[in-house]
């Protein structure tokens, strides 16, 4: 679908080259993401916190430019403070998603945003929307963005079913994330999670030395004959070990 | 070849023991081709102020007007001279107020501060141009020359050079740099100030 | 001449008259840049911030000991790092509106709210200004730690490094940091990491600046360290007097002195 085209920002600006994902389920949604913040070839930031508390029940995943996300996001918290305050009640998931939209749209040309909102509300429970960089607003059931959310369409195409539970949902979220960062160069880190429901806001954290692993050719090695030991080479052979 | 290059020219001033000097070359050039050797580049602020302004020839003009208008609404609103600290602070904020559309021109300040106790210190400095102020405890340079009088002038300069030590000094550095620099020359002028006089000297240099 | 009045802000009129010389092939010159080494360390007690003092314009030293250890309040500093003018005039004009909003509000200015307006202003300007930052203080919260980007993107870190530098300040912290340091370890740390860019990146250089901010106190420590001390030149390269043949000199006498000459023997006055 969308991934943040990295010509597109300007030298020197800080990217979130990033994998975010949101799923909705039976009681709630689960947000994540990796901790990666570039800028060029460097990690400018390797815990970033890029799931953005936006309202008591609502995140946002960020991806895209730094700076673009956090301004938005910022004044999207702004609106949703003050319309709490006139309304008296919880703004809904959708309208939080209309403001983002509505900056996403209307700033398209200045803006490299990729953005994930998601939550829960008394309206329509647990929701998801993604607002992909030129400013559309789409309700999903799961969502993915970033430059390593490419990656991974296929695997959550044939992973996810309807109707999953609490646990099941945050493991296929961690098992998406891992391996789109084992994949994508300008993601990695740890992976940073939120459950959203009714009654709580829960964080989880995964450390980056206990990420779920997948094939990583362990195997492949012992299928080969045991290579020679070194003293085997005469010494002004040129040897790979 | 840059805009600072255009018309060619440099200045430098140098702190000694209760005095310093500021001195520029004389020439006006269009690129390689010399228009005048009697352009001038320092301009005095006040008695005991004095600025250089090399760059752009026209921002020359156009600055210094600015600078001359600026100091006399000060005078006028707080009935009294500008000090050198607070005319840096106002050169600097002038150019920074075209940050986005600046002046061709590097400003050094030179001058001889009035202390709490009523006796005068030294001070220079100079910035970029955008405004950004180095305050020098020993010698500030710009212009076309300025990689050639930051050498030179790190070789000879030394603390507590009376008037007289401090002018053969400032001079020397000057020929010698502005003698390596094909923008910069055709004369040179220096200004020493000390704290109840003015001496402007205009050298023999090079004339080609 | 211009008008009188000069209202508030940047003045864009020389734009068009310099994108006219720049289409005539005479490219904008380079403005002063800090090319340094800035970073910044959490502690038990509070923050510990260090920078280099070494500007630069292209491959010159433009001036080997300016300070890049900025005020914003009493309990803030930030060290700025980019173009030197933008870092000045930036740090300067959120350090006077914080002044004015702890006079409003009366309470002591938090860190955060210098964030905001410092985020705030650089994204506003997309990243023309040129200023990065490392913001640091302790408030009512406690002590506080951030970098922020020239476009405006923050980053909340228990130790951070910034500018050309940074690579070598940032390994330094990666292998030496550790949780509730006290004042004296994270004073070394952070010499040790301001040192790394100095000895190992061309863009910073002379000497260390540090500044220990802790909740009951601040206190700026000025040249710090100072590894690159020029030595005593070996002889005097005083000229002697008359090197220098000039042409024409003007003496102006400063002391106005007033002779005043009777004309004459005046009658006493009377008195009677």
């Amino acid at each position: 679908m969308q991934t943040v085209d990295m010509q597109q920002l300007k030298s020197g600006e800080v990217n979130l080259g990033t994998s975010i994902m949101a799923v909705q389920f039976r009681d709630g949604v689960v947000v994540g993401a990796d901790s990666r913040t570039t800028t060029g070839s460097y990690i400018a930031n390797r815990v970033t916190d890029k799931l953005t508390h936006i309202h008591d029940r609502i995140y946002c995943c960020r991806s895209g430019s730094a700076a673009d996300t956090q301004a938005i996001a910022d004044i999207v918290h702004y609106h949703l403070q003050m319309l709490t305050q006139q309304s008296g009640e919880r703004p809904t998931v959708h309208i939080a998603g209309n403001v983002f939209q509505k900056l996403c749209y209307e700033n398209k040309d200045a803006l490299s945003a990729g953005i994930i909102v998601a939550g829960w509300d008394k309206d329509a429970g647990p929701s998801v929307y993604n607002i992909p960089l030129g400013g559309g607003l789409f309700r999903q059931p799961w969502a993915i963005g970033g430059s390593g959310s490419t990656y991974v369409y296929g695997y959550c195409d044939a992973t996810y079913q309807e109707g999953w539970g609490r646990d099941e949902t945050v493991n296929f979220v961690k098992n998406t994330l891992s391996l789109a960062m084992s994949r994508d160069g300008s993601s990695g880190g740890v992976i940073r999670m939120c459950v959203i429901t009714e009654d709580k806001v829960e964080r989880l954290f995964v450390p980056g030395n206990e990420l779920p692993k997948f094939w990583e050719g362990e195997e492949v090695l012992k299928l080969i004959a045991p290579v020679k030991k070194r003293h085997e080479f005469t010494d002004d052979m040129a040897v790979e070990v | 070849m840059s805009i600072m290059e255009y018309n060619g020219g440099s200045v430098i001033a140098m702190v000694g023991k209760n005095c310093v000097a500021i001195a520029s070359d004389l020439r006006l050039g269009v690129q390689s081709l010399g228009i005048a050797s009697n352009f001038q580049k320092i301009f005095p602020v006040t008695d005991r102020i004095f600025v250089g302004l090399p760059g752009l020839a026209t921002d020359v003009t156009t600055l210094h007007e600015q600078f001359r208008y600026r100091v006399n609404m000060y005078t006028i609103k707080e009935e009294r001279e500008i000090e050198p600290e607070t005319f840096a602070a106002l050169v600097s904020s002038t150019l920074y107020e075209r940050r986005f559309g600046p002046y061709f021109i590097e400003p050094v300040i030179a001058g001889m501060q009035r202390t709490p106790s009523g006796s005068y210190k030294p001070f220079i400095a100079a910035t970029d141009l955008i405004g950004c102020l180095n305050f020098a405890k020993d010698f500030v340079v710009a212009g076309t020359a300025s990689d050639k009088l930051f050498g030179v002038a790190e070789g000879l300069w030394e603390e507590d050079l009376g008037p007289e030590d401090l002018f053969e000094t400032i001079s020397q550095t000057m020929l010698n740099a502005v003698d390596r620099d094909t923008n910069s020359g055709w004369g040179v002028v220096v200004h020493l100030l000390t704290k109840d006089k003015v001496i402007t000297r205009t050298l023999k240099g090079r004339m080609d | 001449m211009n008008s009188v009045y000069s209202g508030p802000g940047f003045d864009f009129a020389n734009t068009a008259r310099n994108s006219f010389l720049e289409s005539r092939g005479l490219p904008l010159p380079k403005a002063t840049s800090t090319g340094t080494t800035i970073v910044g360390c959490l502690f038990k007690d509070g923050i510990v911030l260090g920078a280099d003092t070494r500007a630069t314009t292209g491959p010159i030293v433009a001036d080997k000991n300016c300070e890049k250890i900025h005020f914003i309040a009493d309990n803030i500093r930030c060290c700025g790092a980019g173009t030197a003018a933008d870092t000045e005039f930036s740090t300067a004009l959120i350090a006077s509106n914080i002044e004015m909003h702890a006079l409003s509000t009366g309470r002591k200015p938090r860190v955060v709210t210098a964030m905001t307006m410092l985020k705030q202003m650089l994204f506003r300007y997309q990243g023309n200004i040129g200023a990065a930052l490392v913001l640091g203080g302790v408030d009512a919260d406690g002590p506080h730690l951030f970098t922020i980007h020239p476009h405006g993107s923050t980053d909340k870190l228990p130790y951070v490094t910034m500018g050309s530098g940074s690579l070598a300040a940032m390994a330094v912290f990666e292998s030496g940091w550790k949780q509730n340091m006290t004042r004296e370890e994270a004073l070394d740390l952070v010499t040790a990491a301001v040192s790394a860019g100095i000895f190992n990146d061309l863009g910073s250089g002379s000497n260390v600046d540090a500044c220990v901010i802790t909740a009951s106190h601040t206190e700026m420590l000025r040249n710090f360290v100072k590894p690159n001390e020029r030595v005593q030149k070996e002889r005097s390269y005083k000229f002697a007097r008359g090197t220098t043949a000039w042409k024409k000199e003007d003496i102006r006498d400063l002391i106005i002195t007033e002779d005043i000459t009777v004309i004459r023997e005046g009658e006493a006055m009377d008195i009677s």
